[in-house]
This record gives structure tokens, C-alpha cells and sequence, in this order.
């Protein structure tokens, strides 16, 4: 199959659902969706997250917000779970989706993710960068217009937030190519999502790790050998 | 995990000859100025208890990464992987545009506040973690 030569949406598809086989395993809540003509499709997690910072609740029932305590000591006292969503609702839970798409003109995934508040506001792009990762924030706010970037989501035609994706295969390239020294299939998904998730709060357990090798006997030997053959056409 | 700290401690004394690494990271060394704390140090006399507070982490670089000097490192276990890779970027002087990752099974990259002596207990073997680091421009 020497189509495979570059990662194209066949592979994409491959190592997704290799991928989504260990989130079922393990309750990550990754899922696969379709485009309505089934032709191409991505996969799509969402999970919530609480923003540490002000924890005062401005529209919650101030009855069950005495003082202002920080979001931890809010939900330890014994309140049951209806008066802790009321002191949390209204402004620190915050829902995240993501959603792992196939890029044919950089022929690599492409991370698209958006952020709304509970009462379905959105984050704007200044919140998403201050919620970056410490780690990343230096370089990512270093040129802020060429890593995340707003854009309509190709599939569902709606705004959603994008890792831009014209270096991926500058940095997948090594870890491929390392691993193919020692003969070991990778899955691309897996070791890219590794890289990119942490930078906009999504982190994958550590399982995975383990698992993109456990799958070797299913994996397709050319989809592992992924010439950067995209670089020529850049 | 099997302790056997006495053999992979001793590889980078051997090094002491270079004047690099051996001892704390100190200003005599080539290493830039040090990390605010000593929780990572180069593989040497750690006393070796029942509960090693350490762990060996052997650094290994990838593609046109440069190469450490010292390879082989004595972690705390609750180091995180932001603090490894902010302490391998200060030791090879990398700029703030670059970015590092760290990977276990040479693929995959943990989360940044993943604690080593977790991926120790996960991915060691033959009493050391092996790390291996990548340097790039992730994003744009």
C-alpha cells in the first residue's frame, strides 16, 4: 500500500480508531462522528474543566456562598451535590471540546477545540491563551497569531479554536523516524495528541502509551512509516 | 523496581575527569546558572534506602537535538515533567521559542505536571527511566 507512504486520511482514520479502542477501555470519552455523508469524519472528546481563580459566585444562591472561599474549599464542605453545582455553575466550570480532524492540505491531524461557560458563553481567545499551559505559554504567546487561531470547523461548519498545523510534521518527523529505527509502529494520533493536547488542557493518561504498541499486530506497517512528504509541498 | 543503584550511579563520576556534572549542579560547571533547587542532580552517592527518594532518569536525545554531556540525572520523584524539560532547556541553553518534549517509549509525551517517579514506576526498567527529548518549533 505504498499510497501510505504520506499520512494520508485512510491512516488517519486507522490510527483514530486504534486510538478511540483504548479511550473505550478505559473511559476516556473519545468518539468517532461521521460528516452527514459519511465521507470523512474526526474524533471528538468533551470534558470540563474548573478554572482556578476568583471562586466568588456572582450569580449562584449566595446562601450557600457565605464567604468567598476558593473553588477547593467550596466543594469540601458536606453540601450535597445541588448546592455545589449553584456555587460552581455560574462561573468557573468551564466545558471543553475537542476535536481531532484530518487536514488534507497539511495531510497531519489538526487539533480544533472551543471553551464555553456553562450557560454556553464562550471563551474568547484571550482566555483560552491565558488558560495555555505554563509550559507552552513562553512560545505560544511568542507569536500568538501563527499557534491558535480561530476557524470554522469543516464539518460542522461552526468557530472553533485551532492549534495551527504547519509545523506538525516538523516535530513528528524525529519521533517517527527514531521510532522506526527500533522497528516499533507508532500511532501518529497518539504520540501527536501526547504533544499538542497538553497545551490547551488536554491531557491523556498514561495508559496510552503502552497501548500504541500493544496494537502491533493490527497496525499497518506502511502507515507507520510516515515520510514527510507534505514538507515538498509546503 | 529492582535496586540496583550502586552500578548506575557510578557511570558519571567516571565523567568527573571533564570538571562537568558529577557533583550538585554548581556554578564550576558548564551548566548554565543552576535550577532553583537540587531536585535534579547527576546519578551519584545518593544513599541507597528502602525509599529512594531519587529516581535514574537516563536522558536520551532525539533527531538534531544537542546531546547532554551528562546523560544519566538522579530525579526527585515528585519532579514534574515541566520541571525536567525547564531544567534540560537551561543545561542546553535553548531559547524561548523552542519548545522540548519528553517522551517515554520514545513516542509519547506526558503531561507536563506528570511526576517522574510516576513514569518510573510505569515505564522503568533495570532500576532507571529512560527519557528521551526532542527539541522543535511545535507551533506555527
Amino acid at each position: 500500500m505504498e499510497e501510505d507512504e504520506f499520512f494520508g486520511e485512510e491512516t488517519f482514520q486507522h490510527y483514530c480508531a486504534e486510538f478511540i479502542k483504548h479511550s473505550q477501555k478505559i473511559g476516556d470519552g473519545w468518539e468517532w462522528r461521521t460528516s452527514k455523508d459519511c465521507s470523512d469524519g474526526y474524533m471528538c472528546k468533551t470534558q470540563f474543566q474548573i478554572k482556578n481563580g476568583t471562586a466568588v459566585s456572582h450569580r449562584g444562591t449566595s446562601a450557600h456562598v457565605q464567604t468567598c472561599l476558593p473553588m477547593e474549599e467550596a466543594l469540601e464542605p458536606p453540601l450535597d451535590d445541588f448546592e455545589v453545582m449553584q456555587t460552581t455553575t455560574a462561573t468557573e466550570v468551564i466545558k471543553y471540546e475537542y476535536h481531532v480532524l484530518y487536514s488534507c492540505s497539511y495531510q497531519v491531524p489538526v487539533l480544533y477545540f472551543r471553551a464555553s461557560f456553562l450557560d454556553g458563553s464562550p471563551l474568547a481567545l484571550k482566555d483560552i491563551w491565558e488558560g495555555v499551559h505554563e509550559c507552552y505559554k513562553t512560545r505560544l504567546l511568542h507569536g500568538p497569531w501563527d499557534t491558535i487561531t480561530q476557524q470554522e470547523h469543516p464539518i460542522l461548519g461552526q468557530p472553533f479554536f485551532v492549534l495551527h498545523p504547519c509545523k506538525t510534521n516538523e516535530f513528528m518527523t524525529p519521533v517517527l523516524k527514531n521510532s522506526q529505527k527500533i522497528n516499533r509502529n507508532v500511532n501518529y494520533i497518539t504520540s501527536w495528541l501526547s504533544m499538542v493536547g497538553p497545551a490547551v488542557g488536554l491531557n491523556l493518561p498514561l495508559s496510552y502509551a503502552r497501548a500504541a504498541f500493544q496494537d502491533e499486530g493490527n497496525v499497518d506497517r506502511q502507515g507507520s512509516s510516515i515520510e514527510p512528504k507534505s514538507l515538498e509541498e509546503l | 523496581m529492582a535496586e540496583e543503584p550502586e552500578s548506575s550511579l557510578q557511570l558519571p563520576t567516571s565523567i568527573a575527569a571533564e570538571g562537568e556534572g558529577p557533583t550538585e549542579i554548581s556554578p564550576e560547571t558548564a551548566t548554565p546558572e543552576p535550577p532553583s533547587s537540587a531536585a535534579v542532580s547527576p546519578g551519584t552517592e545518593e544513599p541507597a534506602g528502602d525509599t529512594k527518594k531519587k529516581i535514574d532518569i537516563l536522558l536520551k536525545a532525539v533527531g538534531d537535538t544537542p546531546i547532554m554531556k551528562t546523560k544519566k540525572w538522579a530525579v526527585e520523584r515528585t519532579r514534574t515533567i515541566q520541571g525536567l524539560i525547564d531544567f534540560i532547556k537551561k543545561f542546553l541553553k535553548l531559547v524561548a521559542s523552542e519548545q522540548l518534549f519528553i517522551y517515554v517509549n520514545q513516542s509519547f509525551a506526558p503531561s507536563p505536571d506528570q511526576e517522574v517517579g510516576t513514569l518510573y514506576e510505569c515505564f522503568g526498567s533495570d532500576g532507571k527511566l529512560v527519557l528521551h527529548y526532542c527539541k522543535s518549533q511545535a507551533w506555527g
